[in-house]
This record gives C-alpha cells, structure tokens and sequence, in this order.
C-alpha cells in the first residue's frame, strides 16, 4: 500500500516539476524531507512512550473492563447476532474501550479475536466463510470512526508546530468523532437490516 | 458554551495523568514496570514509523515542491470552497483512507505550510481525530479470517468519512479562533 502511495507521489511531482521548472525546488524537498521526518518522529517519541506507560497502568487496573460495562447497555440495538449467541460481546466490548482511550495496540488484537468468534459463529449459523457477517462490518466500520477521548499524537503535533492553543481542537474531535461513531451505527444497522443476514 | 468545552477538554489531560498517579500509588496489581513496559512499547511504536514516514514526508514535500497541489487546489477551489471545505487538506484527504503515516506526514506539512493557528490545521486536526484509515482496518479484519466479500462495509465506512471530513469543517468554523 505504501509503496504504491509513495510511487505515486514521487512520479506526479517529477512530472509536474519538469514541466512547470521547479526541478531545483524538487530536490531541495528531498533532503528536506527526509530531515522533517527524523525531527517528527524525536517529537513524537516522548509523548508516545509516556501514553503507552500510562494506559498500560490503567489497563492493568481494569480501566479497559470499566468502559466495556459502560457501553454494554448500548451493545444490543448495533450487535444484534452477537448479543443473542453471545460469542464474541465480550470482545467488541474491550475493543471499544480500547479505541475510546486511544490504545491502538490493545484494540487491534482485541478486534482481531472479536471478528474471529464472530465469524465461527456466522459459519456455525450456516453463513458463507468468505463474506462478512453483519455484526463483522458494524465491528469494522465502527472502528474506522475512531471514536477517541484524548487524540495525544494529534496534540503533540500541533503543539510542536507552535500552535497557541493546542487543546482548542479536542472539543470538535469529541463531538466529531461520537457523531461519527453513532452515524456508522446507524448505518450499518440500516444497511444490515436492509440485507438481511443472508449472504 | 464552546470555551466550557474547551475547558473541560484542557483537563482531560491531567485529569488521566492524575488517576494514573492514585492507580500507581495504592493499585497493587500495577507497578512501575507495567508503566516502564508499556512506555518501552510505545517508545518502540513511534521509532518503527520512522522508516514509513521518511518516505511518506519526503513524498509530501516532493509534491509540495513541485508545485502540483497549488494547481489542483487552485483548480478545485470554487467546488471546496462551496462546500465549506479549505482546499490545503487535498493530500491529507487522498491518503487518509489508505494510510495512517502518509495522512499524518500530510497533516504536519499542513501545518508547517500554513502555521499550527490556521483554519486548515484546525480542519485537518479534527479530522485526524476522528477518522482512520478505512481501507486498512478493513483489510486487516476481514483478511484475518479470510473474508472475501465484505458487502457493505466500504460504502458505509466512505460515507461516514464523507460526514466527517464535512461535519470536522463545520465544527471547525464554530471553535476555531484565529
């Protein structure tokens, strides 16, 4: 995927350079670039570090638990295969959590092992193994919205670019990003009821 | 209202930092190790972008550079501009589907380009916030159990993209203050 972005990317302005003259500018961005990056990631490093430290405490003293509990009472209306049979709820849950406290590196896995109950639980019910259950895409599609208490990389970014409020932009995200979560239940539910389960 | 929310915003911070404090302080499930653990890891997460981002960035500012995001900004303007949306996100609208280290080298040209305080960063910032990079978590999902066909997940997923990169600019309009 990379590969083909940067290919991409390389090849529209070598084009573009050497029929509009920035040729010498074409350059210059290389070295510039590669330099950017370094400085970006240095500045990334200490709040990432100290992020993962502090969610891994509150992991371990249960903070993932606590947050599926909260939004289990709305699991039913969105994941409706899954609250009847059970397999999987438990997962979707903590995976959410996960998301809402920003701990990418606890959610993936925790998706991962939700999508696999949820899937043998789909071919269990006689669904085709090569396409997605409806409480699969719910699971997925929610996930793309992002739904994200505290967006720390975003913020260290800006604060390293000098912006003067770096917490204006929380607010917005927050309301962005729930309308966004509960705009993709909705959908998906729609969308699933409209379909059916077959399929 | 919106300075309310910002306040409470400010907090949150300190606010996680602060409960992290009490859990460390009388938790005996956690120590120091678990923080020095999972810091290690997120220490190590933001040292293995670096070589993805190193291209990406310089990719970014080869299309800077070259001049051809100013020609199809300009060119598009009219329609953004109806919309509501500044035309400076058009690469960090592109790669945000695909790819989380290209958006965010998108975002932080974006910033460097037209300063952090900007109605873009602003925009660009929410909507880094709230959408990720659709095709990606798709694929990873269902490929791990060999889905194939996945019906209606990327219409859904482009859609409420759609709504958010619309709905980011209009929050972005209410709370930004330049």
């Amino acid at each position: 995927m990379l590969g083909k972005v940067f290919g991409i990317m390389c090849l529209i302005s070598i084009l573009f350079a050497s029929l509009s003259g920035n040729m010498a500018e074409l350059g210059g961005a290389v070295f510039d670039g590669a330099e950017t990056a370094v400085t970006l990631t240095i500045s990334l490093c200490g709040i990432m570090s100290l992020w993962c430290g502090v969610m891994k405490v509150l992991q371990g003293a249960g903070a993932i638990g606590f947050f599926s509990r909260l939004i289990s009472p709305v699991f039913r209306l969105f994941f409706p295969d899954a609250e009847k049979s059970g397999e999987g709820k438990e997962e979707i849950c903590a995976c959410i959590g996960a998301n809402l406290l920003g701990i990418g590196n606890a959610a993936t896995p925790l998706a991962l092992s939700a999508i696999k109950k949820l899937h043998s639980d789909h071919v269990r019910k006689g669904g085709a193994a090569d396409c997605a259950s409806r409480d699969m895409i719910t699971l997925a599609v929610l996930n793309t919205a992002s739904a994200n208490l505290l967006p720390t990389t975003i913020l260290a970014l800006r604060r390293s670019a000098g912006s003067s409020s770096p917490f204006s932009v929380v607010a917005p995200i927050w309301i962005c990003s729930l309308s966004c979560a509960f705009l993709a239940l909705i959908l998906t539910r729609a969308l699933g009821m409209k379909k059916g389960k077959k399929g | 209202m919106t300075v309310l929310i910002e306040k409470v915003a400010a907090l949150s911070v300190p606010l996680v930092i602060g409960i992290t404090a009490l859990v460390l302080l009388f938790c005996r499930k956690v120590s120091f190790d678990t923080f020095r653990s999972g810091a290690k890891e997120g220490l190590a997460c933001a040292v293995s972008l670096l070589p993805s981002l190193i291209a990406i960035i310089v990719g970014v500012k080869m299309l800077t550079a070259s001049g051809v995001l100013d020609y199809i900004s300009k060119m598009i303007e009219p329609l953004t501009s109806l919309l509501g949306i500044p035309s400076e996100l058009l690469t960090l609208l592109i790669t945000r589907p695909f790819s989380g280290s290209a958006s965010m080298a998108a975002y932080s040209e974006l910033m460097s380009t037209y300063g952090a305080d900007s109605l873009a960063s602003f925009c660009a910032a929410v909507i880094m916030g709230s959408s990720d990079t659709i095709v990606y978590i798709i694929g990873i999902y269902f490929s791990s159990v060999g889905v194939k066909r996945s019906r209606y997940a990327f219409p859904a997923a482009f859609t409420v993209m759609l709504f958010c990169i619309f709905f980011a600019c209009f929050l972005s309009r209410i709370f930004w203050r330049g």
